[in-house]
C-alpha cells in the first residue's frame, strides 16, 4: 500500500521507455519499407509507372509481346519506372524477377527490360533457361546498338519496339518448347480442386447409373476403378491412383446408400461454371507462368 | 494362420509408425533443406569458376597493353592461382575455418579483378578496345551472379539452421546429429567498418 505511490511513476516511466522505443523501432520500420521502391502488381506485359508511352503504343507493343508469347511460349515483360533509389538497377531488378517469376511453369523462360527513366539507365535479364539465347554480352549490345540511340532522343516506344525485335530474334534461335496450347502455363492448384470436385461429382453420379445395371456393390467398385483409370490418364503418381480406387469405391458406396439425391442438372452446373472460370484465365488477362528463375544475368546499360 | 500373419504385420506398422513420427518431427525437412543448401552451394560455386575461367582472358588481353602497371596484372594472377587452389568438398560446408579460407581466396580475387578494371580506365587504347569492352561486360554479369547465388546459400541456409534450432524439430536434430551450418559472410569486414580515405591531391 505504502510502495504503490512510489512504484506507479517509475511503472509509468517504463511504459513510457517501452512505448518510446516502440514507436521508434515502427517509424525504423516504416523507413525503411519506404525505402525500397515497391515493385507494381505483374498486370500486363508492358508496364508504364512513368506514363511516358502513349496508350496506342502500349497497345501495341503489349498486342507483340502476347503474339510472342502465344507463338513461341516465352513470357516477356517490359517495366518502366521512373526511379530505383535507392537500389541500382541490378537489385531491383533481382527483386522484379524473384517476385515476377516471369517464365512458363517448367521452362522458365521469361525475360526482363526495366527501364529506369529519371536515373537513364535500363537493364535487360533474362531468367536461367534463356541465358543461353540472350548472353550478357548479346543484352549489353542490343542495349548499346537498338535501345540507347533512340533513348537519347527522347523516342522510347521506338527504342522498345526495336530492342524487343532484337531480343525476340535472339530467342527464337533458341530450341525451345513449343507452347502447350492455351492453358499450358495455368496448370496449378486449381486444376487439383477441379479434379477434385469432378470426382466429388462424378462418383456418385456414376455410381447410381451403374447400380441399376451391376446392383450396388459392383458398381461401386467398377467406378473405383474408373476413377482410377482417370487419375491415372491424368499423368498422377502410383501412390495418389491407389489412393483413388478405394476412396471412389468407398464414396460411392455412401453415395449410394445415402437417402439425399444428387442434382445432376446443378452438379453440371456447377462443373461447367468452375471451367469457365479457368477458361477466361487463359485467353484474358495476363499471368505470370511462374517458373523464372533470375540468376543476375544480363547486362545494363546508359543512355 | 491367422496369428503368424498379424505376426508379419507388426514390422509393417512398425516401419509405418516410425514413418511418420519422423515425417513428424521434420526429418524429411532435414532432408530437404539440406539438398536445398548443398544446390545453392554448388550454384556458388559454379559462379566462382565462371569467373576464375574469364580471368585468363582478360589478362591475356591486358598484356597487350604493353605499358600496363605490372603489378595489378600480377596480383590477379596469383590471386586466381590461389583461389582455384582451394579443394571445396562438401565437408568444408560444415567446417568454418575452411569455409572462411575460400571466402578470403576468393575475396581477394573480387578485389584484385576490381583494381584492374579501375585501373584500366587510365589506359584509353584498353578502354577502347572492344575485346577488352566484352571481358568487362561478362565480368560484370558474373559478378552480379555470384551475389545472387551467394544471396541464395544465405537463405537457405538460414532455412536450415531455423529448422535445426526450433522446436521440436531441435530434438530430431540433436538425436541426428545434424549441426548448424556456418553462413556465408562479408571476408573484409574490419575494412568496411573503416571510413574510406579520399585524397584529391594529384601525385
Amino acid at each position: 500500500m505504502m510502495r504503490s505511490p512510489a512504484l506507479a511513476p517509475s511503472f509509468l516511466r517504463t511504459l513510457a521507455r517501452w512505448g518510446l522505443a516502440l514507436a521508434l523501432a515502427s517509424l525504423q520500420g516504416l523507413a525503411h519499407s519506404q525505402a525500397l521502391q515497391a515493385i507494381p502488381p505483374l498486370s500486363a506485359r508492358i508496364i508504364d509507372t512513368t506514363s511516358t508511352l502513349k496508350a496506342e503504343q502500349v497497345q501495341a507493343i503489349e498486342a507483340r509481346l502476347r503474339a510472342f508469347e502465344a507463338a513461341r511460349g516465352t513470357q516477356i515483360v517490359v517495366l518502366m519506372v521512373p526511379t530505383t533509389a535507392p537500389e541500382d538497377i541490378t537489385d531491383f531488378t533481382q527483386r522484379v524477377g524473384d517476385a515476377w517469376k516471369i517464365g512458363r511453369r517448367d521452362i522458365g523462360d521469361g525475360l526482363l527490360v526495366i527501364i529506369a527513366k529519371n536515373d537513364r539507365t535500363l537493364r535487360i535479364a533474362p531468367a536461367k533457361a534463356l541465358e543461353g539465347a540472350v548472353p550478357d554480352l548479346a543484352a549489353r549490345q542490343v542495349i548499346d546498338r537498338s535501345i540507347a540511340p533512340r533513348f537519347r532522343e527522347g523516342d522510347f516506344a521506338g527504342g522498345i519496339d526495336a530492342g524487343l525485335s532484337r531480343l525476340m530474334a535472339l530467342i527464337a534461335g533458341e530450341a525451345l518448347p513449343e507452347p502447350r496450347g492455351a492453358s499450358g502455363t495455368a496448370k496449378s492448384a486449381s486444376d487439383w480442386t477441379d479434379a477434385l470436385v469432378l470426382l466429388l461429382v462424378a462418383v456418385p453420379v456414376l455410381a447410381r447409373r451403374l447400380t441399376g445395371w451391376f446392383g450396388r456393390k459392383l458398381a461401386c467398385l467398377v467406378t473405383g476403378l474408373g476413377a482410377g483409370v482417370l487419375t491415372w490418364a491424368s499423368g498422377a503418381g502410383l501412390i495418389l491412383i491407389l489412393l483413388s480406387v478405394p476412396l471412389a469405391v468407398l464414396w460411392g458406396l455412401i453415395a449410394t446408400m445415402a437417402t439425399w439425391r444428387v442434382h445432376p442438372g446443378r452438379s453440371h452446373g456447377d462443373w461447367a461454371n468452375s471451367s469457365g472460370r479457368s477458361g477466361t484465365w487463359s485467353d484474358g488477362g495476363f499471368r505470370s507462368g511462374g517458373g523464372g528463375n533470375f540468376g543476375g544475368g544480363g547486362a545494363s546499360g546508359r543512355w | 494362420m491367422n496369428l503368424a500373419q498379424s505376426f508379419r504385420a507388426v514390422p509393417i506398422f512398425m516401419l509405418a509408425l516410425l514413418s511418420l513420427l519422423l515425417g513428424g518431427c521434420g526429418y524429411n525437412d532435414f532432408q530437404r533443406l539440406d539438398e536445398q543448401t548443398k544446390a545453392a552451394w554448388s550454384e556458388v560455386l559454379n559462379q566462382y569458376q565462371r569467373r576464375a575461367d574469364l580471368v585468363p582472358n582478360l589478362v591475356a588481353t591486358v598484356k597487350g597493353e604493353a605499358s600496363f602497371e605490372q603489378e595489378t596484372l600480377t596480383r590477379v594472377v596469383e590471386a586466381r592461382a590461389r583461389a582455384t587452389a582451394i579443394q571445396v568438398t562438401p565437408e568444408t560446408l560444415n567446417d568454418p575455418q575452411a569455409l572462411q579460407r575460400f571466402q578470403q581466396a576468393q575475396g581477394s580475387l573480387g578485389s584484385a579483378l576490381s583494381r584492374l578494371l579501375a585501373v584500366s580506365e587510365s589506359y584509353p587504347t584498353l578502354k577502347s578496345n572492344q575485346g577488352f569492352q566484352d571481358l568487362r561486360v561478362q565480368l560484370e554479369g558474373t559478378e552480379n551472379r555470384i551475389t545472387v547465388a551467394r544471396n541464395r546459400y544465405i537463405q537457405a541456409v538460414q532455412q536450415y539452421n531455423t529448422l535445426v534450432r526450433s522446436f521440436p524439430s531441435n530434438l530430431t536434430a540433436l538425436a541426428l546429429s545434424y549441426p548448424i551450418k556456418p553462413n556465408l559472410s562479408v571476408s573484409n569486414e574490419a575494412q568496411l567498418s573503416q571510413p574510406p580515405a579520399v585524397d584529391f591531391q594529384k601525385k
